[in-house]
């Protein structure tokens, strides 16, 4: 899949927001994410994907159930972490 | 009075979940699980061992649990080995064995959904993740009664029979289960029952020799030196003894007497303080219990203690009390229960000494039952029950 530009990455306020919940509260579920965006379910589990395609987030699947965290090891992520920190912090 | 000036040295140490460092009289019960659980230190993943602990209210069931927990799990981290202490209060999660398994899948897994899944496919998560972490966990299931209430024999059967499906697998739950009685495990089927009752660890009740040695040794980590003297020791070992050896009874004693000296701005706790702690203790319920209550039981009590506080009546009856239930129901904004399980929640409050039930004899059409508040007035415990139930719906 290609990889996205800066600028279509940084369009999606969900994306964004999805980034920084994990940031907050470490690893959550696709509903659970959603329930604390005030998203749903599908565009939730969209923004994941492109997410994940670009090796920002990992998941670990548990039967059904599938948990989201930020992957540690990407520059990408850390660069977006570095952000958090100044903006939220 | 001086705010500053107390005879406690650290209260916290009075506290019903504070577990010493050392145990008094329970050296042998102690030796005894942790040789039942040695191999966990030798070969963690290739046995594991259920246990049963029983012994009446405040013979140190949980304490000996938990100080053993803590032992075995400092002595696995040093010696490199990946363990893992879980202790579950059962009554605390209604009996649920779903409830108690996710409260152990959230230790590992914090955030982790709490619908969309059964209890079978929770225990393949929980053990998912053990397998992952290479973790062993002993769980303690405390008040293991209720859950056998509850849930039944599959769910001993599930928990106890678990390394069946995993065969050639690492082994990777240990139970301890801790009850009052063996009999609430005893209409569980017998292949359940055979698994659970090889290991079973008897906790007599303290004597009054041993409770003062109970009590020596929490006053020396509470109070500060020389403000309990002999006699008041005396006095609350015998108070305890009398309560059928009850320890927790005997130290929420001293911590009560301590408050009063406080209060009276005195530089010892003289005997004169347990004697108002005492009446103060029978006149309300224990914190310790009323707090352990379930939503519901505690709305059944207010009903009866309201009821009682309305009519000079020694006894109310079942659907007397069921009505006050309902009104409670609607004032804290929770749909009542049905008349079945107000039965159960009315054999809990019996069995905790809250109340006394009593079954109509012959001469009337049927069978009622009748209930009776013997200890506590009315007054004091809706007052109790009111604060309980304000901080519980904020």
């Amino acid at each position: 899949m290609k990889v996205m530009d800066m600028e279509d990455f940084f369009s999606s306020k969900v994306r964004i927001k999805i980034l920084k919940t994990l940031w907050q509260v470490g690893e959550l579920n696709i509903s659970g994410i959603a329930r604390r965006l005030g998203v749903n379910y599908e565009t939730t589990n969209k923004h994941l994907k492109v997410l994940e395609n670009e090796g920002m987030v990992q998941h670990k699947r548990f039967g059904r159930i599938r948990i989201y965290r930020l992957n540690e090891h990407s520059p990408k992520t850390k660069s977006v972490q570095n952000l958090l920190e100044v903006w939220e912090r | 009075m001086s705010p500053y000036r107390s005879v406690f040295k650290d209260e916290t140490k009075l506290d019903i979940n504070y577990v010493p460092y050392r145990l008094a009289h329970r050296d042998r019960e102690l030796s005894l699980l942790t040789e039942f659980f040695s191999f966990l230190l030798r070969t963690p993943e290739k046995m594991t061992q259920r246990v049963i602990i029983t012994g009446d209210v405040g013979t140190g069931k949980t304490a000996l649990c938990q100080r053993f927990g803590a032992d075995i799990t400092s002595e696995a981290n040093k010696r490199g080995i990946n363990l893992r202490y879980i202790h579950v209060n059962c009554r605390e999660y209604r009996g649920s064995l779903f409830l108690g398994l996710y409260h152990v899948v959230s230790v590992f897994q914090p955030n982790f959904p709490r619908r969309g899944y059964s209890p079978e496919e929770l225990l393949g998560i929980l053990m998912q993740i053990l397998d992952e972490q290479k973790v062993h966990v002993i769980l303690a299931l405390d008040e293991f009664e209720s859950l056998v209430e509850r849930e039944g024999s599959e769910a001993v059967y599930k928990l106890t029979r678990l390394q069946e499906t995993r065969l050639n697998k690492p082994e990777r739950i240990s139970l301890i289960c801790i009850l009052r009685k063996l009999e609430a495990i005893e209409h569980l089927d017998a292949s359940a029952r055979s698994t659970l009752q090889s290991n079973i660890i008897r906790l007599e009740r303290y004597s009054e020799l041993q409770l003062m040695d109970i009590l020596k040794s929490r006053i020396s980590l509470a109070f500060k030196p020389l403000t309990v003297p002999e006699d008041t020791v005396s006095l609350i070992a015998e108070l305890a003894f009398s309560e059928n050896g009850n320890a927790r009874f005997g130290i929420e004693l001293l911590w009560r007497a301590g408050k009063y000296a406080d209060a009276e701005d005195l530089d010892t706790v003289a005997p004169e303080c347990v004697r108002n702690a005492v009446s103060s203790i029978n006149a309300v319920i224990r914190k310790s219990d009323a707090t352990s209550l379930s939503l519901h039981e505690k709305l059944l009590l207010l009903g009866i203690a309201r009821f009682f506080k309305q009519h000079e009546k020694a006894y109310v009856s079942l659907a007397e009390a069921e009505q006050a239930y309902a009104v409670a129901c609607e004032e804290f904004e929770v749909e009542p229960h049905s008349h079945t399980q107000l039965w159960k929640y009315l054999r809990t409050l019996s069995s905790l000494g809250m109340v006394e039930t009593e079954v109509s004899g012959t001469g009337s059409r049927g069978r009622s039952t009748f209930v009776s508040l013997p200890r506590v007035p009315a007054y004091e415990l809706e007052k109790q029950l009111n604060v309980l139930l304000e901080e519980e719906k904020s």
